[in-house]
């Protein structure tokens, strides 16, 4: 996956700024390429664009209850493109009038030797996944379409199999925090996608 | 001037006729109930009131009507009240109204509603007036979300049923894969199957556990979950270990398909 736009602002005194607006849904394989046609229909006029992404999910342990969790990525198909280093919040469900997901996120761009960096930081390596999927925008909305691959043998991403027979469907949106708004243009593309897919606001706390 | 007035007396003759129309037809309806009760049929009590509602609409068309005069400009002042019978009225009111005295030209003159009617209406308005601005934004916001409630129920019913109906056409998506799928993202969920329960360190292929197999709508679409919640030990600590001792809020369709299976890895070749 590209990269999402990397924020500008600069992080300071302990506040972070930008939040992730989140859709999900998934569609079965045999109606990918429907919804692939939808959204080639829906989305800004661009060239299809595919990624092919390792995932790796770091935790650090300290005193606190719950681990830090950073997610390094790295793209399997496109040589010399930057690592991402991501954080994400506790997502938040809000009440009805926000129609999406809501979790803090910071996005970074990093050289490769990033899980170095991370495991002499004292970060452990809890899971790692491959994604592979079709790529969308309309204005500042982002639309991904992939598969998840579990990896059979650790750090081995030559040998792998897909999690399930259905590809997982995300509208993201990154925006500055404070901006609801956004959730109501994503759930009026989301109402677009139906019945194909349905896109929901799926708290990841109730599938633990 | 002459003209007003001339205009005035036609429009006043044609809702004259008007009215007496009507009241002929009610006449001879009343009549017909009490008559003609017990040989009455349903139909003509139907063709009896299509005819007053035309009347009352062909009145109300004279009312309208771009060439009659607002009547509510025309004044009409009692000149002389008097408690004697007077012939000329008690023929012209058929014999409804035989005197035009102090007691009946209240009721007959009245341009104002029911001394009751409007007692209840001050009534009313004083309650509304008592009532702080503060309460009536609450009671509006109060009315505003059961009526917002109300809708999106309303219409979550109706996504239910719309969206049911396309299922059992074709399902293009699965609930329970979509659930998979977001528990994987969010924490790993059936990644890690070779994580070894205890020591979390990468690199060390551990067991994979019996693992379940959870069964979609569809007998083809099948998710796999492997791990075990032991195997999931290391990400349930601290506020999301909280979280897991929540009542599961799982739809039902994943929690009662849940079948202990044999572990057989989920082979499928990558496409």
């Amino acid at each position: 996956m590209e990269a999402p736009p990397v924020t500008m602002m600069p992080v300071t005194g302990g506040t972070i700024n930008m939040m992730e607006y989140l859709l999900q849904g998934s569609v079965l394989d045999h109606s990918l390429e429907s919804l692939i046609h939808r959204l080639r229909g829906l989305c800004d006029n661009m060239e299809p664009e595919t990624f092919l992404d390792h995932e790796i999910v770091f935790l650090l342990k300290g005193q606190q209850a719950s681990p830090f969790v950073l997610r390094a990525r790295r793209s399997m198909d496109r040589t010399g493109a930057p690592w991402h280093l991501r954080y994400l919040g506790q997502p938040e469900m809000g009440d009805k009038n926000r129609h999406a997901l809501v979790r803090n996120c910071v996005d970074i761009a990093t050289s490769e030797n990033l899980t170095d960096f991370l495991m002499e930081m004292g970060f452990r390596m809890d899971h790692e996944f491959v994604t592979k999927g079709h790529l969308f925008r309309k204005g500042i909305m982002k639309i991904t379409v992939y598969k998840i691959f579990r990896i059979l043998v650790p750090g081995n991403t030559d040998s792998t199999e897909a999690l399930s027979l259905s590809y997982l469907v995300e509208l993201s949106v990154v925006a500055p925090a404070g901006q609801d708004m956004v959730s109501d243009d994503m759930r009026n593309f989301a109402e677009q996608l139906k019945p194909l897919v349905h896109l929901e606001k799926i708290d990841p706390k109730r599938l633990m | 001037m002459q003209r007003e007035e001339k205009q005035l007396e036609a429009s006043l003759d044609a809702l004259l006729s008007q009215a007496a129309d009507l009241k002929n037809s009610l006449g001879s309806f009343i009549y017909k109930l009490e008559n003609e009760y017990d040989r009455l049929t349903w139909p003509s009590v139907l063709d009896s009131f299509a005819l007053l509602s035309g009347q009352l609409n062909t009145l109300n068309k004279v009312l309208k009507h771009e060439k009659t005069p607002l009547f509510r400009n025309q004044v009409i002042i009692p000149l002389v009240l008097s408690p004697d019978r007077d012939e000329d009225l008690m023929r012209q009111t058929e014999g409804r109204v035989p005197v035009f005295s102090h007691e009946v030209v209240p009721d007959h003159l009245r341009t104002k509603p029911d001394p009751e009617v409007e007692e209840q209406e001050k009534q009313l308005t004083t309650d509304a007036a008592r009532i702080g601005a503060d309460a009536a934004q609450k009671q509006i916001q109060n009315l505003n979300k059961m009526c917002s409630n109300l809708l999106e129920k309303i219409s979550k019913e109706e996504r239910e049923s719309e969206s049911g109906g396309l299922r059992s056409n074709k399902q293009t998506f699965n609930p329970a894969d979509t659930n998979a799928l977001v528990a994987a993202v969010a924490f790993g969920k059936g990644l890690s199957n070779w994580r070894p329960s205890g020591s979390s360190g990468p690199g060390q292929p551990g067991q994979p556990g019996a693992g379940t197999i959870l069964a979609g709508t569809s007998g083809l679409q099948q998710v796999q979950m492997a791990g075990t919640p032991s195997q999931q030990q290391p990400m349930l600590s601290g506020v999301q270990m909280a979280q897991a001792g929540q009542p599961g809020k799982m739809p039902s369709g994943i929690k009662t398909n849940i079948k202990s299976a044999s572990m057989h890895p989920y082979q499928r070749t990558l496409d």
